[in-house]
Formats: structure tokens, C-alpha cells, sequence
């Protein structure tokens, strides 16, 4: 166990240091979703003029949750994981790690936690050089049950964002040209996901629906037990559902890895 | 002009070729860019269910506002986009050579070499969009409040190409293009807002620096209330002024540029 602690914490340190090479990447990143910011303040506030409301939700508690979604985005959200992994398949840079004990999949996970800790802190500097502005928008609600159980819901959709980008990554087993798929995903992820309004404004029973799908777990789930979008017993509910997506990913990814495998050709040179 | 027309023809015909060799990618780029529309239209029927105006602005009228913008951004992506977007690499890698060497003017050559069919295609799609809104808004608009949107639409275009080419430019400067994509798709995104929503800085920035909120603002307006004399000043002042700006710091690049060894 120590061993493979030590394995992987090599990978990380790496991770790190190859992630503050794109540290201007990230910081221009970061200001290009402040702008993005700007726009769903301006969207929203024209939104709710005549309206106290929307939703059951005042302005500034739907700002608060397209804040949280900003900030979760860069502590767990998959950025070009996919097209990392699709390059290693096709240039054949994964054949190196069919002959070492070391696992790909984990591999490329502690590369992402260390990319992601390096974005996520990159993007709270510009995020708290605008706290003057943002902070009379924030409202979180008291309760200490959202942050026990908000944790865990991002770590999870962490490994969702992560799994379904390596998913889509493997596909170059087969495919030659992912960035289609990727997008074309992107688009159900930006809906479905809630980045584009907070899901809980959608009609009832597409809500329902969307409850049971893995998009809902990506970003909205954390961000709405953050933010106080959802209840308690809704919150557990979720975590059940959430850690069945997790599995059945995972599943999936091992699956098509095996598979891929079968299909993959390592020239020798 | 018959001489350009011609080398624009045959970008044309060498585009469609393309496309039908890669039918897979044409598909699947098509449905790409339709669940784009998709998304925005989504978000527009979903806030209008909770509230009645944005700024002022019906959800039809909010809809006509996005169907322009969107109609405007195929167009970009079908006709220039691509050659922009390439350009950047084009002059860190030295191929830009080629393009000065073709019969025509560089800008012309760079700008025109491929058309990209999908977004074309979904020209329609935009199209339909704003027809079903208008129908909606149970507005019947003269036949020279069409012909204003067209000009006005055209006006649009042109002021993204001119943003696309000045962000485009800046590589025969830099080594990195990857602003260009993020700073264009960051700035249009406010096009789909109504002017009405702006206020203080952002009013400053959106509405009267950027060519973003005037170019579907206007003709938009255009189709639901008629001409206007202030928009009419305010979009053609705007594009004049940015195409003159993006053709100057391409010129000034094009000077600059001592291609690049292997």
C-alpha cells in the first residue's frame, strides 16, 4: 500500500509541476469566465427586474450558485483531459505503460487532481481580486449539513467529470477523430449539467428525469447543496444515485480500456 | 471582381469536395453546431417560463434577438472562420507564404480559401428560428424592413470578421493563437442579450466599444419596430470603424512578416 502511495505521488508531484508550466493558460482561462460572469449577471438581473423570485430563488441566490459553479469548474471539472489521453493512444505513448506496473487510469487520475488543485487555486486570484464587487451577491444558507455532504458530491463529480473524459479519450481505440463526439457531448453536458440555468427552474418533470441522468451529478448537484437549491433528504437521495453513476462509469472505462487494448497495435521503433 | 468571384468559386467547389470525402465529420459537425442552437434556444424557453420580459424584451422578441445572433455567427463560421483561425498558424509555421504568392490580395486569399459547409447548413436552422419568431410576434414586416435587417445582418457579419481578423492578426506578433477562439466566442456571447440590460461599465464596453450587442440589436429591432435613423448611425458607424481597424492592424501585420525558416 505504502509503495503504491509513493507510485502515485511521484505522478502527482509531476502532474503539479508539468501543470504550472500552463499557469498563463489558466490565470487567461479564469478571466475569460469572468467575463462569462459578466454575462450571466446581466442575463440574470434583467431576469428578475419585476420579479422577486424565480424559481423560489432571489437574484442574489441564483448569482451565488453561477459563482459556485465558476469555482467548481476549475477545482473539478474536466478540461482537455480527453483530447490528453486520445494523443497518448494515437501517438502511442500509452504502450509504455502496458509494460510497467502502473495503472493508466489511475495515472491519468492523479495527473488531474494535480491540475486540478494547480487550476482551482489559479482561478480563486482573479475570483477574490473581484470579491469587492461579488460579495453582495453571495448568500449561502447556515446549514453545516451542506458542506458534509457537498464535499463528497464534488469529490464524486470530480471522478464523473474525469471518467466520462477519459471515456471519450478511449474511443480513439476506434475512432480517429474524438473532438466531435467531445463537443457534441459538451453541448448535453453545458445543458443538462446546469450551467446554463440552475435545472431546478426546468419543468417538473424533466427535472425528475434529469435527476436520474449523470450530467445532473456533474456540476449542478454540488453546487445546488452549496448553494441551497436542494433539501436534505433530496441531497442524500442524490449521493445514492451519484455513487451508482460513479460505479457504472468506472464500469465502463475498464470495459472499453480492455476492449481498446484488443484493438491497439503498439509499433515498435 | 469577375477574377475574384472565380477564385472564390473554386474555394467553393474545392470546400464541397472536401466535405463530401469526409461525409462522418460533415454529420457530425452539423449536429454539433445544431445542439448549440439547441442550448440557447433551450435557455431562452426555460427563463421565460418564470418571467415575462428580460430588459424589456417578449420571449419572442428574445428569441428573434437570438436567431439573428446565431444567423450572423453561421455565417462567420461557414465563410471566414476556419481561414482566420488558421491564419495564426499559418504565419508561426511560414505556410503563410503561400498565400502571398497566390493571385490575389493576401487578405482576400487568407480569408476566402475554404467554406465550411456545416454552418451553412445551419444557416436554415438560424433562419428558421427567426421566421418562427416573427410569425409569433404576429408581425408583418414591409418589404424594406426586410430588406434593412438583410443590410443590417450583413453589417454584422462584417464587424465579427473584422473583430475574427484583428484577434487573428495579432499572431504576426505573438507565437500563441489559442485568444483568438476563446476572446471571439467570450465577446459574441453578449450579442444575444438586449442592449436594454446594459448598464454602467458593461454599457460602455458591450454596446458602444465592442461589436457585439449593436450588431444583432439593430437589425432585430429592425424587423419588430421598423427603421431607425439612431440605429441605422450607431451600426454602420461601428462597423466602418472596425473594419477599417481590422484591415489596418492585418496590413500592419503583413509588413511585418518575415516568414519563418524550418
Amino acid at each position: 500500500m505504502r509503495l503504491l502511495i509513493a507510485k502515485y505521488r511521484h505522478v502527482f508531484n509531476v502532474g503539479l509541476q508539468s501543470n504550472i508550466v500552463y499557469r498563463w493558460n489558466f490565470a487567461m482561462r479564469a478571466a475569460y469566465s469572468l467575463i462569462h460572469l459578466a454575462f450571466v449577471f446581466i442575463l440574470w438581473s434583467a431576469a428578475y427586474r419585476g420579479e422577486t423570485t424565480i424559481g423560489g430563488f432571489s437574484l442574489h441566490q441564483t448569482l451565488t450558485y453561477f459563482i459556485s459553479l465558476l469555482v467548481l469548474q476549475f477545482f473539478i471539472g474536466a478540461f482537455n483531459e480527453d483530447y490528453e489521453i486520445s494523443e497518448e493512444i494515437r501517438s502511442g505513448l500509452i504502450n509504455q505503460f502496458l509494460t510497467k506496473p502502473i495503472n493508466y487510469f489511475m495515472y491519468r487520475f492523479t495527473i488531474f487532481v494535480s491540475a486540478r488543485l494547480v487550476s482551482g487555486l489559479l482561478a480563486l486570484v482573479p475570483l477574490i481580486l473581484a470579491l469587492p464587487l461579488l460579495s453582495e451577491y453571495l448568500t449561502f444558507p447556515p446549514e453545516l449539513w451542506r458542506l458534509t455532504l457537498g464535499l463528497p458530491a464534488a469529490i464524486m463529480s470530480a471522478l464523473i467529470q474525469f471518467t466520462i473524459a477519459y471515456i471519450f479519450g478511449m474511443l480513439t481505440f476506434w475512432f480517429l477523430e474524438i473532438q466531435s463526439f467531445v463537443i457534441l457531448s459538451m453541448t448535453i453536458e453545458t445543458l443538462l449539467g446546469g450551467q446554463v440555468f440552475p435545472l431546478d427552474l426546468l419543468p417538473t418533470v424533466i427535472y425528475r428525469i434529469s435527476q436520474f441522468l449523470p450530467y445532473y451529478y456533474q456540476m449542478y448537484f454540488p453546487a445546488a447543496i452549496f448553494t441551497g437549491r436542494i433539501d436534505y433528504d433530496s441531497a442524500v437521495q442524490g449521493l445514492g444515485i451519484q455513487a451508482f453513476w460513479v460505479l457504472a462509469l468506472l464500469g465502463l472505462a475498464n470495459l472499453l480500456w480492455r476492449k481498446g487494448l484488443e484493438e491497439h497495435t503498439a509499433v515498435g521503433g | 471582381m469577375l477574377h475574384y468571384l472565380k477564385i472564390w468559386l473554386a474555394s467553393v467547389r474545392y470546400s464541397l469536395v472536401r466535405s463530401m470525402m469526409f461525409r462522418g465529420d460533415f454529420i457530425m459537425w452539423s449536429m454539433v453546431e445544431f445542439f448549440w442552437m439547441g442550448v440557447n434556444v433551450a435557455a431562452i424557453a426555460v427563463i421565460y417560463q418564470h418571467t415575462d420580459s428580460i430588459a424589456g424584451w417578449s420571449q419572442f422578441e428574445m428569441l428573434l434577438l437570438v436567431g439573428t445572433s446565431m444567423l450572423i455567427q453561421r455565417l462567420l463560421m461557414g465563410l471566414f472562420w476556419s481561414n482566420l483561425f488558421e491564419m495564426g498558424r499559418n504565419i508561426r509555421t511560414g505556410n503563410f507564404d503561400f498565400f502571398l504568392a497566390q493571385p490575389g490580395h493576401p487578405l482576400f486569399m487568407v480569408s476566402t480559401r475554404k467554406i465550411d459547409l456545416d454552418s451553412l447548413l445551419n444557416v436554415t436552422i438560424a433562419l428558421a428560428i427567426v421566421l418562427f419568431s416573427v410569425k409569433k410576434l404576429g408581425i408583418s414586416p414591409s418589404w424594406a424592413d426586410i430588406s434593412v435587417y438583410v443590410v443590417f445582418l450583413g453589417c454584422g457579419l462584417v464587424s465579427s470578421y473584422a473583430m475574427v481578423l484583428l484577434l487573428a492578426s495579432v499572431s504576426f506578433w505573438t507565437i500563441g493563437t489559442k485568444g483568438v477562439e476563446s476572446g471571439y466566442f467570450t465577446i459574441y456571447e453578449f450579442s444575444r442579450l438586449p442592449k436594454q440590460a446594459f448598464s454602467g461599465v458593461a454599457n460602455i464596453i458591450f454596446v458602444w466599444i465592442l461589436p457585439a450587442v449593436v450588431i444583432s440589436n439593430a437589425p432585430a429591432r429592425a424587423l419588430i419596430s421598423g427603421f431607425s435613423i439612431p440605429d441605422t448611425v450607431w451600426l454602420l458607424t461601428s462597423t466602418f470603424i472596425w473594419l477599417s481597424l481590422g484591415i489596418a492592424v492585418f496590413q500592419a501585420g503583413l509588413r511585418r512578416y518575415s516568414s519563418a525558416s524550418s
